[in-house]
């Protein structure tokens, strides 16, 4: 007899393998899709790998190879354990073939467990990524013996898997309080991002922990700084036991206690997974509903208002699409309490900076956040089964995405607009200044949000299974969000060097200019590739 | 043959949160060799029914008990001898038809001997074998519907639970499934399905219950129920009166 446990794993990779996929379809454009995606993946690791391999070379040439293993778990944990939180509702929970599955003889726990296991074998890739190349690294400086490479490359499978657990156990926590709620969605998403708030402010709590003890200076060195995790967080300092001591016990810990964390988590989860899955599948009946007059929109703010119930109706997508928006109002508004001066002073650990020459970059650091994720990348795959709907409609396509778009508009423009007026009342700009920042930051807006759309089309996919694959995973998001992200760091940066050197208001001037532009041609982009969909 | 009551349903009933109960106070029974019409308005609360059945749903109130087990508490008993098939089968996209149809049957444990028979015999009835080796993606709705019913056909389940099998089937296929629903009937298998068309529910059922606003107005042997008049005239006059 088959385990079932592996059936069931085994399927649910299959059903998600673009391998499969390949083989099965007659469709050649398809087919040049999935080569597509898997070269430019590909690409991703090499970049990745090539990173840490670097990163370990300079471990090595400073003499600090020893902290390669610590770094080399803690970057993978915290990784992990960041993403998992973002995507575990979407996996464990609310999925769309619950009913077939449940339906089918599975013990509850295994269905649980099984959709755990698949989403830590998909992400494993880029975790052995990274702990293949700092192997590589720390091979070059340290020549360790044959057995530390077996016992590196065993236990990097166990690295990402207890952080996984418990950030699976915390969503699970949330699922299970949302579930007693009338709205299960709206409380599950307010809970998920008060979890990633605080996770996000955990490094600042440990720093003051480290300050109230007098130990700012062990915070200079990144090898000290790793091992100060490592003594909060077990896992980090086994696997670096276990590498430079060939620590047995540390083995037997790391794996033990993956084991176990396992099988109690999901014991805790299997007795009450069918209940949590009933609340949040189901929907309370209203059968009060009396007509009244019913407002007339516009077609494109009813395409708006549409996309607007699509994000509140899952709670993965409204959490990765609205993190970014809450977060810049959060630092807003703490710039705003605390002062602009001692929150920069907290992030560059009071290093001699004039704060006035960080002023130009203020729409920049906003952008990280309000930028991180546009809706329109993601909305015009997520229309998934119900692409028919929009498209039997008698609208032109360009109307669809203009209405996409407008939603964005509608969901970023407000956040940015208040987060800057925060933080240049914070920072004393002028009010010329301030003008212009907040010109600057509806304009990034608009370029976000038109060349989300051109990626959101160009890889639209609409045969996902589940949406956390569109949400987080998908070619639109990721070809979106990594050259967004990166061009906004350089950016941050070249603006501070750039407002050393010349006028504050010429250069946000330029910026403007040059963001418009972008923005223009993005939106026109977007319509044309919108024609041809 | 010997009858059996498969699937016992006991003071059931269903409130989402702390709203209204969708489904009140229901009892019914099916016996083995039934084919049992579960018939009622959109939202009357026939698939809460079927769902909880099946134990997808959870409930809190009443008992079901498939060939005497409890779904509460002994659910992997109950769903080893059933078969359900949703109204709108959400199958894995991505797979073959063949590939989905070997999970199920790896899951029920079935023989491959066995399972390559079975999977012969109701694809060509359905004459979807040709398809099998594409991905699900590409189907029709009813395609995907024949590969949801094969895969409930799969292990020869004792209880047949189907959330209106017939939506999507072509006219050959909806005699298809009648022609096996009545073969499973005779060996014995009970069947428990809702419809809305009253004109197969007449034809093929031996009992049927009505259910509106969650409460069964009326239930029995369909000749007792109707009494020589129409399915329908009953329905409408049943729940006209309610």
């Amino acid at each position: 007899m088959k385990n079932k446990n592996l059936v069931l794993l085994k399927t649910l990779l299959l059903s998600t393998s673009q391998r499969n996929i390949y083989k099965h379809t007659n469709d050649k454009k398809k087919k040049k899709r999935i080569v597509a995606s898997a070269i430019g993946m590909l690409i991703l690791y090499a970049m990745l790998i090539g990173f840490c391999v670097l990163m370990c070379i300079g471990y090595g040439i400073t003499g600090l190879i020893d902290a390669a293993p610590e770094m080399c778990a803690l970057v993978i944990s915290l990784l992990s354990f960041g993403f998992t939180l973002f995507k575990t509702n979407g996996y464990l929970f609310n999925f769309k073939e619950y009913d077939m599955l449940m339906s089918l003889p599975f013990e509850t726990r295994t269905v649980a467990s099984c959709k755990f296991l698949y989403m830590y074998v998909k992400s494993l890739p880029w975790y052995l990524s990274i702990s293949t190349a700092m192997l590589i690294g720390y091979g070059l400086f340290a020549h360790p013996g044959v057995v530390t490479y077996i016992i590196w490359m065993i236990l990097s499978l166990c690295l990402p898997f207890i952080p996984m657990l418990i950030a699976s156990f915390l969503g699970f926590l949330i699922a299970r309080i949302s579930a007693g709620f009338r709205k299960t969605k709206i409380v599950q998403t307010i809970l998920t991002f008060v979890f990633i708030i605080f996770c996000f402010s955990l490094r600042f709590i440990i720093e003051a922990i480290f300050r109230n003890n007098k130990v700012e200076a062990t915070l200079e060195k990144a090898s000290e700084l790793t091992g100060s995790a490592a003594k909060y967080y077990l896992p980090v300092s086994w696997f670096s036991n276990a590498i430079i001591k060939t620590d047995v016990i540390s083995i037997l810990l790391l794996l033990g206690v993956s084991a176990l964390l396992f099988a109690v988590i999901f014991f805790v989860v299997g007795n009450s997974y069918r209940n949590i899955n009933s609340a949040l599948k189901s929907h309370a009946e209203y059968r009060s509903f009396r007509m009244s007059k019913q407002k007339r929109k516009s077609v494109i703010r009813s395409i708006a208002f549409k996309e607007f119930k699509r994000l509140t109706g899952s709670t993965v997508y409204m959490t990765n699409a609205a993190i970014g928006e809450i977060l810049a109002v959060l630092l807003g508004l703490l710039m705003l309490f605390v002062g602009f001066d001692r929150v920069i002073g907290v992030v560059t650990q009071n290093a001699p900076v004039d704060t006035s020459v960080l002023r130009p970059a203020i729409p920049f650091i906003l952008y990280f956040f309000i930028g991180m994720l546009a809706t329109t990348a993601c909305s015009p795959s997520l229309e998934g089964k119900n692409y028919w709907i929009m498209q039997s409609l008698p609208i032109e396509k360009k109307t669809i995405y203009q209405g996409k778009m407008l939603f964005n508009l509608y969901l970023t423009i407000p956040f940015m607009l208040f987060s800057t007026v925060c933080m240049c009342l914070s920072a004393k700009v002028p009010f010329a200044d301030t003008i212009l920042y907040l010109i600057l930051g509806v304009v990034l807006c608009v370029f976000s949000t038109t060349r989300g759309c051109v990626c959101g089309i160009k890889h639209m996919r609409l045969d996902w299974e589940n949406e956390v694959e569109v949400v987080k995973q998908g070619a639109a998001v990721t070809s979106y969000l990594l050259p967004n992200m990166f061009v906004v760091m350089i950016l941050t940066v070249a603006v501070v060097i750039l407002g050393m050197r010349m006028d504050h208001r010429l250069l946000t001037l330029i910026l403007i200019v040059i963001a418009a532009l972008l923005a223009f041609l993005s939106y026109l982009r977007a319509l044309s590739l919108a024609k041809r969909r | 043959m010997s009858e059996k009551v498969m699937l016992e349903i006991k003071n059931y009933s269903k409130a989402y949160g702390e709203g209204e109960k969708v489904v009140d106070d229901i009892s019914l029974d099916v016996m083995s060799g039934d084919i049992y019409g579960f018939i009622g308005h959109n939202g009357a609360g026939k698939s809460t029914t079927i769902r909880a059945v099946v134990g997808v749903l959870d409930f809190n109130e009443g008992e079901i008990l498939i060939d005497g087990h409890s779904v509460k508490d002994e659910p992997m008993e109950c769903k080893k001898i059933t078969a359900y098939i949703p109204d709108n089968p959400d199958l894995y996209e991505n797979l073959t038809g063949i590939q989905y149809l070997n999970f199920v049957a790896d899951v029920f444990d079935i023989g491959e001997t066995e399972r390559e028979e079975r999977i012969k015999k109701y694809a060509d009835l359905f004459e979807i074998t040709d398809a099998l080796g594409n991905p699900i993606n590409a189907y029709s709705h009813g395609m995907k519907q024949k590969v949801a019913i094969i895969s409930a056909l799969i292990h020869d389940p004792k209880l047949m639970v189907l959330d209106e099998p017939f939506v999507g089937l072509d006219p050959k296929a909806t005699f298809t499934l009648k022609e096996i629903m009545h073969e499973m009937c005779k060996k014995g298998t009970a069947i428990f399905f809702s419809t809305h068309v009253l004109d197969v529910a007449e034809k093929l059922c031996n009992k049927v219950a009505i259910i509106k606003h969650g409460k069964i107005i009326a239930s029995g042997l369909m000749e007792e129920l109707t009494e020589g008049h129409s399915l329908e005239e009953t329905f409408l006059e049943a729940d006209n009166e309610k």
